[in-house]
């Protein structure tokens, strides 16, 4: 870098030569080498990581505060989430993650066809992640367990309605003014009957907004690796230049290390049985 | 955990092309069974009860998790150091935030216990020379609500 | 003086990005070719270009603001209007102004070349992060036409929850323009670190990159949490998710908790760029190596570091436990240690020094001076029992305007006169520039000073209408705001003034020995035609050469070749 007479040598299929010096194709205009472009790259997405987690640590503060200052609520409350559907989802993203992982190996290695082969499987288990969430999610809506004002609406708790012991426990206003509910009682995921605190919403709020954010991320990161993918099938990538396949999945490593912390939080943390 | 398999080109030219360290596949499959180990392990300690610990419990867990991912999966073990730093640093100021912020509504009304209107957030009692507590915490109601009534059995599901 | 025809190494002949060697205003044509271009520099022009129309249109909302307060009662709108007038003040000069200003204007232009760069990292990415910008201003636009918010700037719940629905809008268009903003913060904060020049070390960066670099922290960490804040006020407002709503068990209290946790570094956003351009004036018109460099860079990371621990001083009175307004009190205390070291310092540069009063220099001194009072006035209101008092006064508004608009805005002023003719190539006529400083200057103090008479007295910020004994310091007030804006007026013709009538600018006209002033003026495409190589730092008054630190009446650039053999001597390839 601090010699700016030495010519660059690519690896691989780069090295077009722009004029007196050579130059791969990859390599953009306004650096010296290619590690340099590669170095600024990297730090660029780990720069980036990290306003990701500043902006999904704004829910987590908001998580902490009230599970905090409430923790019986989110104990009762969190028994109505699956958590064996929150571990699948959980499995699901590890083996994406590491999909990606070796994709970015393969393309460090030459090996296209690989990478391409990898970055499907990690693009297909992003959509059964998705697929997954979307069970949990009208699951959800049915029981009428949603934020805020909308928590035990009688439009979308009719099902449990119908239900005689449950019928009389969910909260339902007849308005759906924003008014603090009141204490409910409803049936969890393992079917016990439990009570749960008017604050309840709170923990549904936070929860679809937490995984409601993730899912959006999963949807970029989906995009973001077919793009990847397009380029890589079009045989952008060499062992010299294959920074997007880096990046990309640095990206998608950040959503499966969102969920990680999600996963125990929302499923997993409360008093057992 | 498996060795660290690698086949890493570490020639030192300053030739201005990138060289990275490679890990193996079967490395890449083995971090990736440590992390199945952990998912099961932190669904099994949920099935008991440690009290206030069951939180952090499950945070270690997670923690050892993202730090798999992150030092192998994203490469931090063989990066740049100021990168892990940008990671981990992201952290620090989201643990500022919290703090701070749990500071505030973690103890309002605890200091100035003495004047009029307030009781204590512990105990709901009426603090020392304040009025009677008028306000129930939502622990005092659930002290009150039966728990655990009768199981209503197939109506969902 | 340097040949221009060197073969240029490590760079490549005109491609698609144009000739590095012809002058940036030059090298590409017509208006197409500003609206794709990847140059820092154009960037830099079209930001400024955005940020000086922001200003204006803040500024005549201030003006109107006054107007309405030159007398009691109706004066030409009502409280409604009024509220939506603040609002719109407030919200245009802090998000469309002052927080792009100095970075995305003159930094995008400035940091390249001050560390040697031919661009910055992500070309790319900093001309979406402008394009990110227009869209931020399109939809702040289209809150103003659907019905302007009424909320003040900072949307505080339940308030914002409640009031009308072009507080969605406008929430959006700050939360798409917090986005252009970290995306010059990341933007920087990688070109500072993998693209500095050879022999542009840490410990010789210029102040101005470091002040740019601690602002790229603050924004990169404190910017997405006003994302998640906005985004959590939409779903509040849409679904009433109830973090924020009592009555659904949750705190307005912690939306202010949200908001500053962003807002009070981004007060530092606007402010630290400020005090960098101002250490660049100050060492230049002194001319001497500026003192206590390692400390200043210093204190530009510490404010950055404290920016993030003392938010909760924005809302004492707010219903804060007294446990953390005691802790948010004392942490306050200690921003008064890096700005006094800044402080401190810049004065140690002037003593002694032998001070060239050009108009940047007014408005280098200006900054001191105002900033210290701003400064000063921010300790009585972190103390908590004269805050009690002076809370949601004018004393308020009055202390940080003194801060936002008393350093920012003349700093910004003072870096516009003092880099002007490196960046359009054309001198300014000196002697109206400092006409329209005085302007500025016994402007600013006649509108502020009396406001922080009335708010130590206990007039309230934000009302419509005020007591009788308020009235002759709201008048002077209001005389003030049109003496000010008459020196704004004359300050931006004179800049706009020399672009057609301004002599042609050399290459160094201030005798620095800043790097900026080594390369051509009109700086190349490439930003310099050798690359360059630093063997001094950018202060070193006593090291560099008189061919560096003179006029350079041809505006040619400074010759690095005798500095690169040298280089290679010790360093073979």
């Amino acid at each position: 870098m601090a010699n700016v007479s030495e010519s660059v040598h690519a690896h691989g299929d780069g090295g077009g030569d722009h004029g007196a010096h050579a130059h791969p194709d990859f390599l953009q205009h306004h650096f010296d080498t290619p590690v340099q472009q590669f170095n600024a790259a990297k730090l660029g997405m780990w720069v980036f990581i990290a306003t990701e987690i500043l902006m999904f640590g704004g829910l987590f503060c908001a998580y902490a505060i009230w599970r905090g200052l409430d923790p019986r609520v989110f104990d009762d409350a969190h028994h109505f989430l699956n958590k064996i559907l929150g571990a699948t989802n959980t499995i699901v993203l590890l083996f994406s993650s590491l999909t990606a992982a070796l994709a970015v190996r393969s393309a460090q290695v030459g090996k296209r066809n690989l990478t391409s082969l990898y970055l499907i499987v990690t693009i297909l288990c992003a959509g059964v992640f998705l697929v997954v969430k979307y069970f949990e999610y009208s699951h959800k809506f049915h029981l009428g367990l949603l934020p805020g004002h909308c928590f035990g609406h009688p439009g979308l708790s009719a099902a449990v309605q119908n239900g005689e012991e449950v019928g009389t426990c969910l909260r339902v206003h007849a308005d759906s003014a924003p008014v603090m509910p009141e204490w409910v009682k409803a049936a969890d995921e393992d079917g016990h009957v439990r009570l749960l605190s008017p604050r309840a919403n709170m923990f549904f709020g936070l929860y679809f907004v937490m995984t409601g954010l993730h899912g959006l991320h999963v949807i970029v990161g989906m995009s973001i690796l077919a793009w990847v993918l397009y380029k890589n099938i079009k045989g952008k990538f060499s062992p010299a230049y294959f920074t997007p396949v880096d990046l990309g999945a640095l990206y998608w490593h950040l959503v499966d290390l969102v969920w990680i912390y999600l996963f125990p939080l929302l499923y997993l943390v409360g008093k057992p049985e | 955990m498996s060795a660290q398999g690698s086949h890493a080109v570490h020639a030192h030219q300053d030739d201005g092309a990138v060289h990275v360290h490679i890990a193996s596949s079967q490395f890449y499959w083995g971090i990736f069974g440590a992390l199945i180990c952990l998912t099961i392990l932190t669904v099994k300690v949920s099935y008991y009860d440690f009290g206030k610990a069951n939180i952090f419990i499950a945070l270690l867990i997670a923690t050892m998790k993202g730090s798999l991912v992150a030092a192998f999966f994203m490469h931090l073990r063989h990066d740049k150091l100021f990168n892990t730093i940008a990671f981990l640093s992201s952290f620090l100021f989201l643990g500022i935030f919290i703090l701070l912020t749990y500071d505030d509504l973690g103890n309002r009304g605890r200091v100035d216990n003495d004047y009029g209107g307030r009781f204590q957030l512990e105990t709901g009692q009426a603090a020392p020379g304040g009025e009677p507590a008028t306000t129930a915490t939502s622990d005092s109601v659930a002290e009150e609500a039966p728990h655990g009534a009768a199981a209503a059995h197939g109506k969902k599901e | 003086m340097a040949a221009v025809d060197i073969p240029v190494a490590g760079g490549h002949a005109a491609d698609a990005h144009g000739d590095p060697h012809a002058n940036y205003l030059k090298a590409k044509r017509g208006i197409g070719s500003w609206l794709v271009t990847l140059d820092h520099k154009r960037i830099g022009l079209m930001y400024l270009t955005m940020v000086s129309l922001a200003f204006l249109v803040g500024g005549i909302f201030a003006l109107l603001l006054r107007i309405e307060l030159f007398s009691r009662g109706k004066t030409i709108v009502d409280g409604e209007t009024y509220n939506r007038f603040f609002t719109l003040h407030g919200a245009i000069m802090v998000f469309l102004f002052i927080i792009p200003s100095v970075p995305a204007a003159l930094g995008n232009f400035f940091l390249p070349i001050m560390i040697g760069a031919k661009d910055v990292a992500f070309p790319r990415l900093n001309l979406l992060s402008f394009y990110i910008y227009l869209v931020g201003l399109a939809i702040l636009l289209v809150s103003i036409v659907s019905g302007a918010v009424d909320t003040g700037w900072t949307f505080y719940t339940p308030y914002s929850v409640q009031s009308s629905n072009s507080v969605i809008s406008m929430t959006l268009g700050v939360f798409v323009l917090g986005f252009s903003s970290i995306l010059t913060g990341v933007n920087f904060l990688v070109t500072v670190h993998t693209m500095r020049a050879p022999g542009c070390t840490w410990a010789r960066m210029p102040l101005f990159v470091w002040g740019m670099y601690a602002t790229a922290l603050m924004q990169i960490l404190a910017t997405p949490v006003l994302a998640i804040t906005l985004l959590l006020l939409c779903a509040e407002r849409f679904f009433g998710i109830g973090i924020f709503d009592p009555k659904l068990g949750g705190d307005p209290v912690l939306f202010q908790h949200f908001f500053w946790f962003y807002s009070h570094p981004a007060v530092y956003i606007m402010i630290v760029p400020g005090m960098a351009i101002n250490s660049e004036l100050i060492a230049t018109f002194s001319r001497r190596a500026i003192f206590g460099q390692f400390a200043i860079a210093m204190s530009s990371l510490g404010l950055a570091l404290l920016g993030f621990l003392v938010w909760g001083h924005h809302m004492f009175a707010a219903g804060m436990s007294e446990f953390a307004t005691m802790l948010f009190s004392a942490l306050t205390f200690l921003v008064a240690i890096p700005s006094g070291v800044k402080v401190f310092n810049w004065t140690a540069t002037i003593y002694k020094g032998s001070i060239l009063w050009a108009s940047p220099m007014l408005y280098g001194m200006a900054f001191i001076f105002l900033f210290t009072i701003g400064g000063l006035t921010g300790l009585f209101l972190g103390t908590l029992s004269v805050d009690i008092h002076l809370t949601d006064t004018y004393f308020v508004v009055a202390h940080f305007h003194y801060v936002m608009m008393g350093g920012t805005v003349i700093a910004f002023l003072g870096g516009l006169l003092y880099w002007w003719p490196k960046m359009t190539g054309k001198m300014h006529d000196e002697r109206k520039a400092k006409i329209g400083f005085w302007f500025v200057f016994i402007g600013f103090n006649t509108v502020f000073i009396p406001q922080f008479i009335m708010g130590s007295r206990g007039m309230p910020r934000r009302y419509y209408d005020y007591l009788p004994q308020f009235e002759p310091f709201h008048k002077v007030s209001t005389v003030g705001s049109w003496i000010l804006a008459t020196g704004l007026f004359i300050t931006a013709y004179t800049l706009l003034e020399a672009l057609w009538k301004g002599k042609k600018a050399p290459r160094n006209p201030w005798n620095s020995a800043g790097y900026e002033w080594l390369t051509e003026t009109v700086p190349p495409l490439a930003n310099f035609h050798q690359p360059p190589v630093f063997t001094r730092g950018p202060y070193d008054y006593h090291l560099a050469t008189p061919e560096e630190l003179a006029t350079g009446e041809d505006g040619r650039e400074v010759s690095f070749t005798t500095q690169m053999a040298a280089k290679e001597s010790t360093h073979p390839a």
